[in-house]
């Protein structure tokens, strides 16, 4: 077998954000299928409209969070492929040569699928088991109790249907991206070079073009670190507003939710930018250049793009907060008025700054552990 | 003068210096000279600050380099030391100009341009690495080393990967660049004939010096055998 299974137990960071989807649209599902229960059974008019708008919650949450993090991972998923069919591109160059076909070496890659798979196993595992703690959270006051049952339509469309889509699309991305030439694949290329005319551009200093070029060589970095600040950012505030507007389950929930996800994309993007970037570094390192210069020339290119994601992260938590309470929630009662929670902002601002700051200080210190030399045996 | 005394170092358990001494003096061109695995590019990773032995002391101009901290080591090799690999480690995702430049930058070097002429690859200079022959990979590795005006060129195994041809031209053009600037030059080589265009051959086996001595008279680059 070209990979093995100890490949996909790398992609962790697709496991841990299907993980995420399907356990938050698990029990909002489930929830949302459950609540028909009530159907005639209340008779008070506030207390229909509460259903009604908790119900069009469970279907917004699960929509839009399963929604996103459906494209994330998706994201994460061509973006590892991409790294492993780059880093091992010799090897299927060889295999290549021995006569194995794109298409036979491409479903070799069914395995990603199967990360998948653990994740929204899990996910729908432990959304089961919240289940009874979440139904107890949305509870009315006076209303009958809703009952946990089990959904299959919930199992085949979350966990089922992702694992075999994301394995056909892992297949398929693979296949195309071992569509170059068997040469190349050799050299231990896979994109073709670009020959781009130059464009006469500002005179940069070397630190500065460096931290330009890794930026622009890895631009799904970028993506990845933005959506972990944005994670980071709206979680962290949803989830310290949530306490006034919905439960502290809910809350805590929510928090822990957002910062799982910001710590496993933020730690895999930039894992794998250092190690893309090992021999730049070493090479660095041996004409002199110091672990600070090193870190900025590799990482530096990257925190506009976590202060953006943040930004954004603040910006939809506030959207999505209002358009509950004022739309969804409108025509209900005693609903509390939402506004912008600013010491939730700067607390988590203030989080976020010393957070993002510490894992690349982190990272400068296995920037300090990169032996020069051992880099260099490696090629 | 850079110094070596006792210097011992081992990799997972097996001593590949075993007590290694030499003096190089300021301005010299000394070969080491040794089969594959006789320890001589860990003598050079040792001796240029890349590695820190596990005894012994290396010292240059009177400081001692197992004395220094990291910071300092680091210090070291920007301010005094310029190497040239025989794989040519250049950052495949930048051009001629701005891998140049990652030396120059250390020295304040504003020339590099002119050094990059120098080399014969003032037409490449937006080019990538991948665009270039391997002499025009290595001569880009020469002008990085050479943008930083270093006291000390580490050369290991530089003409390694090259046809004889082109191997000869870098060769030619080290050596005469290095009796004009003066700096100090140790290159390592397994090519018992390089050793003939060098002040003074020391020879490894075995993670030990067997032999050192000077050539009364030394060739160029077209003149040894191949």
């Amino acid at each position: 077998m070209i990979i093995s299974l100890k490949d996909s137990i790398k992609l962790v960071g697709v496991t841990v954000v299907c993980f995420c989807a399907v356990f938050v649209c698990t029990f909002m599902l489930s929830f949302y299928i459950d609540v028909q229960q009530l159907n005639g059974l209340l008779t008070d008019q506030n207390m229909r409209l509460l259903y009604q708008a908790q119900k069009a919650t469970a279907q917004v949450c699960a929509i839009v969070t399963g929604g996103v993090l459906a494209v994330i991972a998706v994201v994460m998923l061509f973006f590892y492929i991409k790294i492993y069919i780059d880093g091992h591109a010799k090897q299927f160059g060889i295999i290549k040569a021995l006569g194995y076909s794109n298409c036979k070496i491409a479903l070799t890659f069914w395995i990603f699928g199967f990360s998948v798979f653990i994740g929204c196993a899990l996910g729908f595992g432990v959304g089961y088991a919240f289940a009874p703690l979440v139904y107890n959270g949305l509870a009315i006051e006076g209303a009958p109790e809703i009952a946990v049952n089990f959904h299959i339509e919930l199992l085949l469309g979350l966990v089922v249907a992702p694992a075999f889509v994301f394995t056909l699309i892992a297949c398929g991305y693979a296949y195309w991206a071992l569509r170059c030439p068997l040469m190349q694949l050799m050299r231990g290329k896979t994109a073709k070079i670009k020959d781009k005319s130059y464009k006469a551009n500002k005179e940069r200093s070397f630190l500065k073009e460096m931290c330009f070029k890794t930026l622009a060589s890895k631009k799904s970095v970028a993506f990845f670190v933005a959506f972990a600040c944005f994670c980071f950012g709206s979680m962290m505030q949803m989830g310290l507003s949530m306490e006034n507007l919905a439960s502290k389950t809910m809350g805590y929930m929510i928090l822990i939710i957002g910062l799982v996800l910001a710590a496993v994309t933020l730690f895999m993007s930039v894992t794998t930018l250092i190690n893309g970037n090992l021999k730049n570094i070493s090479i660095m390192k041996a004409c002199g250049y110091s672990l600070k210069q090193c870190a900025f020339s590799v990482l530096g290119g990257y925190v506009p793009f976590a202060v953006l994601g943040f930004m954004i992260g603040t910006a939809y938590q506030f959207g999505l907060l209002q358009i509950m309470v004022n739309i969804v929630f409108k025509e209900v009662a005693e609903v509390p008025e939402y506004t912008f929670n600013i010491p939730a902002f700067f607390i988590t601002f203030a989080l976020f700054i010393v957070s993002y700051f510490s894992v690349m200080a982190f990272y400068v210190l296995r920037i300090k552990t990169i032996s020069v030399k051992e880099v260099m045996l490696e090629n | 003068m850079l110094k070596a005394e006792n210097v011992v170092k081992s990799y997972n358990g097996s001593e590949v210096l075993k007590g290694v001494s030499l003096e190089v003096q300021n301005g010299e061109f000394v070969v080491i000279l040794g089969a594959s695995g006789s320890g001589k590019s860990t003598l050079l990773s040792v001796l240029s600050g890349l590695e820190r032995a596990d005894s012994g002391n290396v010292e240059y101009n009177g400081e001692s380099l197992s004395q220094m901290n990291d910071k300092q080591l680091t210090e070291f090799r920007k301010r005094e030391v310029g190497f040239i690999f025989q794989q040519y480690y250049l950052l495949s995702h930048m051009t001629v100009e701005s891998n140049v430049r990652m030396g120059a930058d250390l020295a304040g070097n504003k020339n590099f341009r002119e050094i990059i002429s120098s080399v014969g690859l003032g037409d490449k200079l937006k080019s990538k690495p991948s665009q270039l022959s391997g002499g025009e990979q290595q001569r880009v590795c020469i002008a990085r080393a050479l943008a930083k005006n270093p006291n000390i060129l580490f050369l290991d195994e530089p003409t390694g990967a090259l046809d004889e041809k082109t191997g000869r031209e870098v060769l030619d053009y080290i050596s005469r660049l290095q009796s004009e600037r003066k700096f100090t030059m140790i290159m390592v080589t397994h090519n018992s004939n390089i050793a003939d265009m060098a002040q003074t051959v020391i020879k490894m086996n075995s993670g030990n010096i067997v032999e050192t001595y000077k050539n009364t008279e030394r060739k160029n680059a077209y003149a040894i055998g191949w």
